[in-house]
């Protein structure tokens, strides 16, 4: 809401500068987004003559200007507008003068031309959005003069953000209301000048069948009105306020509306046809909105009807039809109160805003129903001319503005507040309109009309907040449970120390991207309201985000990557809809630079398996891995299942080449996610006793078939060593040269132990060959060498 | 000359050699020789010594005594070029060990945890430590949690204000929705409180991601709150503002001013927008903060009763505060952070560096 400074002070007689009061604002509640200063943003800006005019030698549709402005010499500017001529006074911005949007006024050559200004448009000033041509001034401007001061731009405007609870200061008055209690000023009240009556003038008939939702409606007619443009001074004054002047009829009502903050509404009397109904709409009923819109009514839509044609949607906005144009000669202006909920229903069924609505949704205080009608009919009389019937009006119109009785304890709003309630708060709320009265600890506290967000004691403490000032609140520590231990661990961490870096990637995918690794079974959860098609679905995997994120990164010249991301997965169908808690992690490219003891080297699938059992490690689990041919989007024969226990845990794999090169990845990418919900915690470490006598270690080589798992070999190991066995693993590798086709040479290292005495030469020996024995049986490999 | 006398001359003559022979030696192996070829058994003195047995016996100890001192010498001489060779010989291994110790060191793998996961650990453990419960709820939600409950019903103009994305309707009762904050574990906390049979006091803190259906330079349709919350008897909004100066001083380490204005949510009354004193120009005024001296944190108030009724806890026995915060709204003020969207490109640049 914008706030035009003067005309704040018109309600009540402020003598603080605009950034007092609105700091002052802000201590009360009221959000300043800024503060505007038209007039001293034209500075520079003066009043010129049009001493002379030439068409540009060089251009057709540039004229050469010599401007005076009351200097000894006249300016040379070159203008390409075309609707002045010389003799004209129109506003010129001189050099180093900076206009409203930004545009920097500099000496310039236009073709040839030097140019030491330029004429301005009502744009150009931040007078309209937009403007053909310059603004020519009245020829009795005078010359030299700041343009600013002559159209007597506003000096300041705050610009307001006002919360949804606070209906009453959708206008000047309201605003200004909060302002005269806390500087104890007086809120100057509209004339109670009564606009006088003509019975001529019959007045109009009005029925109201949905009286909950609207509890009052007031109407009259004035006859014989010639709508011309509403006056400069009114017009400056929405343009300040934010509003665009449409007609004189239409002009005072928003001045109305943004003056006491009733919204109100004007009919072409002669375009209506019988006596006028508020009612709920039939189902499918048709209305054409004001602004061009055709909308279908539904049962639950109050409308303002004649005998034939919903005129209006209550509250929010008339039909194109009925609307007041400069044509119109008889109107029937409206006052009425709408229930909030039922207008802020329609607005958000049919997507249909106004500033009206905006005001009725947040509730607008119905003591001005019968004061806005009376303000609105005098000055619509007053400019253009008519006669005025009595006013029509349906419902309790002194029940609406009764003061709501609340009774309270004041011990409850002390302890919601931390803090005794000053007595000199009770003054302040008084001129804001409450009532109080203390009757020991009860508080019987009375509500305005205008303030009905104010309905229990939560809303009365805040008032009292509001008024005291949350600065005179004093910070107190609450009593706090006593810390509970807890183990911060977050599964994250752990890959980071192992040089991942984590990324945080959207929730959302395309369709297009979840099916590279997500079969299509229906099971997506697709947004419908989506950014775009690109963040259409939750992800149910966490891999086309990381494929994306590995391309960013690669084509800004990282020569590999290694990232982590934990988050959820989402999936359908929603009547069974579950979020996965998962770690992901993805590898491509050279691990590390070229360095002096060692080259380069790409990263391959025992780099990502040897992270994921570090990580694995770190939580206290093992786990062991299982190929997987089938798994989606990644290459049969470099994939695999993984399994803590029994559980597949989740998988690790080689993302498929084509895939791959779709996200611009040239190198081999290899991928792993786990489950972190079927994750159990890991077994705690549990004290062992250090071995006290000496280990031995074997080596052994063998051939195998070269589909033999390292797995199942060192299981076979581990059964035929039995207990001794303290560790074992495939220290060689060897295919090749003397390695006949389709074999592969592996040797096994294992380590013997035993807790209770050193292990002799016959022990070793007798192990070696259980191992020879078993591989030969198992595996028919033979001893090498 | 006597035998005995010839026996010396020898002795010493070979004694002279020997001690010649020693400081030559040109390293250790040839001083061990020189070693066995005077000292061992075999020896040249013991060859020297062979000739005692053709003196008289009285005066076989006074050559005895003779050969003694001459192996003392001789070995004493052994003895310290030995210390010279072997010194020698480990100053010549060090220097020929010399190595460029400004040479790059082995790379271990350099990793980052993401600005916003610190920030989120930061804040976290700052609640821990004062006595907040972790607490979780999901991510799609529905409009019980996300809205009603928290006294913004259907006609609230607040909900609007939600830019809320929702799901493909398929039959449900209700339209699902992404949280659009994380408020509604507050009700979720409290529910499972009071489902359990038990009563405040609840102090919770829940982070996570939420969602906005909005997308510009300044706006993620992701992004990640911090909800904390204390239900109790007398809690009151000077326990508010205490929490409050407590997190935003431990969070930015240093005693920030912070600054409560009075402002509007459905779901607290009192409700308070929070502000601290400009972390760029130390409350002086800025660009950033308009020059104000103050930078806007975050939402709080006093819980609605209307929302503590939702969930079952009487208001008029309890009473509580709430706030929630904008994760990468904290880490960018904190951390100098110009850009909403750098969290969100990933860029391992940025994040090594944030997260070094
Ligand atoms: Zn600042």
């Amino acid at each position: 809401m914008k706030i035009p400074f003067s005309w704040l002070k018109e309600h009540t007689p402020i003598e603080k500068t605009t950034q007092e009061v609105a700091d002052d604002l802000v201590r009360l509640g009221h959000e300043v987004e800024g503060i505007d200063m038209p007039r001293a943003g034209v500075q520079g800006v003066r009043v010129g003559l049009i001493a002379e005019m030439k068409p540009h030698p060089d251009a057709d549709k540039l004229k050469l200007l010599k401007i005076d402005l009351g200097d000894v010499e006249h300016l040379s500017i070159v203008c390409g507008a075309g609707n002045m001529k010389a003799g004209d006074k129109v506003p010129v911005a001189t050099v180093g003068t900076s206009l409203p949007n930004g545009l920097k006024i500099k000496k310039g050559k236009i073709r040839g031309e030097i140019s030491f200004g330029m004429c301005c448009s009502e744009a150009e000033l931040g007078l309209a959005e937009d403007a053909d041509g310059l603004l020519i001034l009245p020829q009795d401007a005078p010359v030299g003069e700041e343009v600013g001061e002559y159209l007597e731009l506003e000096e300041a405007v705050l610009d307001l953000d006002i919360t949804p609870n606070r209906g009453d200061c959708m206008s000047l008055r309201g605003i200004a209301r909060d302002l005269a209690a806390d500087y104890a000023l007086p809120l100057i009240e509209p004339g109670d000048e009564v606009v006088a009556t003509d019975d001529s003038v019959a007045a109009p008939k009005v029925s109201v069948s949905a009286t909950d939702d609207c509890p009052l409606y007031t109407a009259c007619k004035i006859e014989g009105v010639k709508v011309s443009a509403s006056p400069d001074w009114l017009q400056a004054r929405l343009i300040a306020a934010g509003l665009r002047p449409i007609n004189g009829v239409v002009d005072v009502i928003n001045y109305t509306m943004l003056d006491l903050g009733q919204p109100m509404h004007a009919f072409d009397a002669d375009t209506l046809k019988g006596d006028i109904e508020v009612r709920l709409a039939v189902e499918g009923e048709k209305f054409k909105s004001l602004d061009g819109k055709d909308v279908s009514l539904h049962t639950s839509d109050l409308v303002i009807a004649d005998s034939k044609h919903v005129i209006a949607l209550a509250g929010i906005m008339g039909s194109e039809p009925t609307g007041v144009t400069e044509k119109t000669t008889n109107i029937i202006l409206e006052s009425a109160a709408f229930k909030a909920a039922k207008i802020s229903t329609t607005r958000r069924t049919q997507a249909l805003v106004s500033d009206s609505s905006m005001r009725f949704e947040r509730g607008v205080d119905p003591a001005m129903i019968a004061v806005a009608m009376d303000q609105v009919a005098q000055m619509i009389t007053g400019l253009f001319g008519g006669e005025v019937s009595i006013t029509t009006s349906v419902g309790d119109a002194e029940d609406l503005v009764k003061d709501k009785q609340i009774k309270v304890s004041m011990k409850r709003i002390e302890s919601r507040l931390g803090i005794d309630v000053p007595e000199s708060a009770d003054a302040v709320l008084e001129r804001m309109g409450f009532g109080i009265e203390h009757e020991g600890d009860a508080l019987l506290f009375s509500v305005p009309s205008h303030r009905h967000d104010v309905s229990i004691v939560e809303d009365i403490s805040e008032e009292y907040a509001r008024v005291i000032g949350f600065d005179a609140i004093p910070a107190v520590m609450p009593a706090l449970a006593t810390i509970k231990p807890r183990k911060l661990y977050n599964a994250v961490e752990s890959a980071v120390e192992q040089g991942f870096v984590q990324v945080i990637n959207y929730a959302f995918i395309s369709a297009d991207e979840q099916r590279l690794f997500v079969a299509d079974d229906g099971k997506d959860l697709v947004l419908s309201n989506p950014i775009s098609e690109a963040m259409g679905v939750m992800r149910r995997s966490a891999f086309p985000g990381l494929l994306n994120t590995a391309k960013y990164n690669m084509n800004r010249q990282q020569a590999g990557v290694a990232l982590v991301e934990q988050g959820r997965l989402y999936d359908g169908p929603m009547y069974e809809r579950k979020e996965t808690n998962v770690i992901a992690w993805l590898m491509t490219g050279d691990l590390q630079d070229d360095t002096w003891y060692a080259k380069a080297r790409r990263a391959d699938f025992f780099d990502m398996k040897g992270a994921v059992e570090a990580w694995l490690s770190a939580r206290g689990l093992t786990a062991r891995f299982m190929a997987d041919d089938d798994a989606q989007g990644l290459q049969t024969g470099q994939t695999a299942k993984i399994f803590v226990g029994k559980a597949v845990v989740g998988f690790i794999g080689k993302v498929d080449a084509e895939i791959a090169s779709g996200f611009d990845l040239d190198a081999d990418v290899f991928i792993a996610s786990i489950n972190l919900d079927q994750l159990h915690t890991g077994k705690k470490a549990k004290f062992q006793p250090l071995p006290e006598f000496p280990s031995i270690e074997r080596d052994l080589v063998f051939l195998f078939d070269k589909e033999t798992t390292s797995d199942a070999i060192l299981q076979t190991v581990r059964k035929a060593c039995g207990q001794q066995l303290v560790q074992a693993h495939i220290f060689d590798l060897y295919a090749g040269q003397g390695v006949p086709e389709g074999k592969v040479s592996l040797g096994v290292r294992f380590v013997l132990q035993d807790a209770k005495r050193t292990l002799t030469q016959e022990d070793s020996d007798k192990a070696m060959q259980a191992v020879i024995e078993a591989m030969n049986k198992k595996f028919e490999a033979e001893l090498r060498g | 000359m006597s035998e005995i006398d010839s026996l010396k001359a020898q002795l010493k003559s070979l004694q002279d050699k020997a001690l010649g022979l020693f400081a030559e030696a040109a390293d250790l192996q040839a001083l061990q020789d020189l070693r066995v070829n005077y000292l061992g058994k075999k020896g040249e003195l013991t060859s020297v010594l062979k000739g005692v047995g053709k003196l008289p016996p009285e005066e076989r100890p006074v050559i005895g005594q003779f050969v003694n001192a001459t192996k003392g010498v001789l070995a004493e001489a052994l003895e310290k070029a030995e210390q010279v060779l072997a010194a020698k010989a480990s100053e010549a291994r060090i220097e020929a060990e010399r190595i460029d110790v400004t040479l790059a060191g082995r790379k271990c793998p350099q990793g980052a945890l993401h600005p916003v996961q610190q920030g989120l650990n930061e804040m976290t453990a700052i609640f821990a430590q004062m006595g907040f419960e972790m607490a979780e709820g999901p991510e799609i939600e529905d409009e019980f949690h996300n809205f009603d409950a928290l006294n913004i019903p259907q006609e609230h103009p607040a909900r609007a204000s939600h830019d809320t994305f929702f799901f493909n309707a398929e039959g449900e009762d209700e339209a699902m929705l992404l949280r659009t904050h994380t408020s509604p574990v507050q009700i979720r906390a409290m529910q499972a409180c009071v489902d359990a049979g038990g009563e405040p006091p609840l102090a919770v803190v829940a982070a996570g991601r939420v969602y906005r259906c909005d997308y510009d330079v300044t706006h993620s349709p992701m992004f990640h709150q911090v909800e904390v919350f204390k239900v109790d008897k007398d809690v009151s909004l000077a326990n508010l503002k205490g929490v409050l100066q407590h997190f935003l001083s431990a969070y930015f380490e240093k005693d920030v001013p912070i600054r409560l204005r009075p402002h509007y949510f459905p779901f607290t009354e009192p409700s308070a927008e929070v502000d601290i004193g400009c972390v760029f120009c130390n409350h002086k005024g800025c660009r950033i903060c308009k020059g104000s001296g103050w930078i806007e944190v975050l939402g709080s108030g006093m819980i609605h009763p209307n929302v503590l009724k939702a969930v079952g806890i009487d208001s008029t026995v309890y009473s509580g505060f709430a706030f929630g915060l904008g994760v990468e709204r904290l880490v960018m003020l904190k951390h100098g952070i110009p850009d909403l969207r750098l969290f969100f490109e990933n860029d391992v640049r940025f994040l090594r560096r944030m997260g070094a």
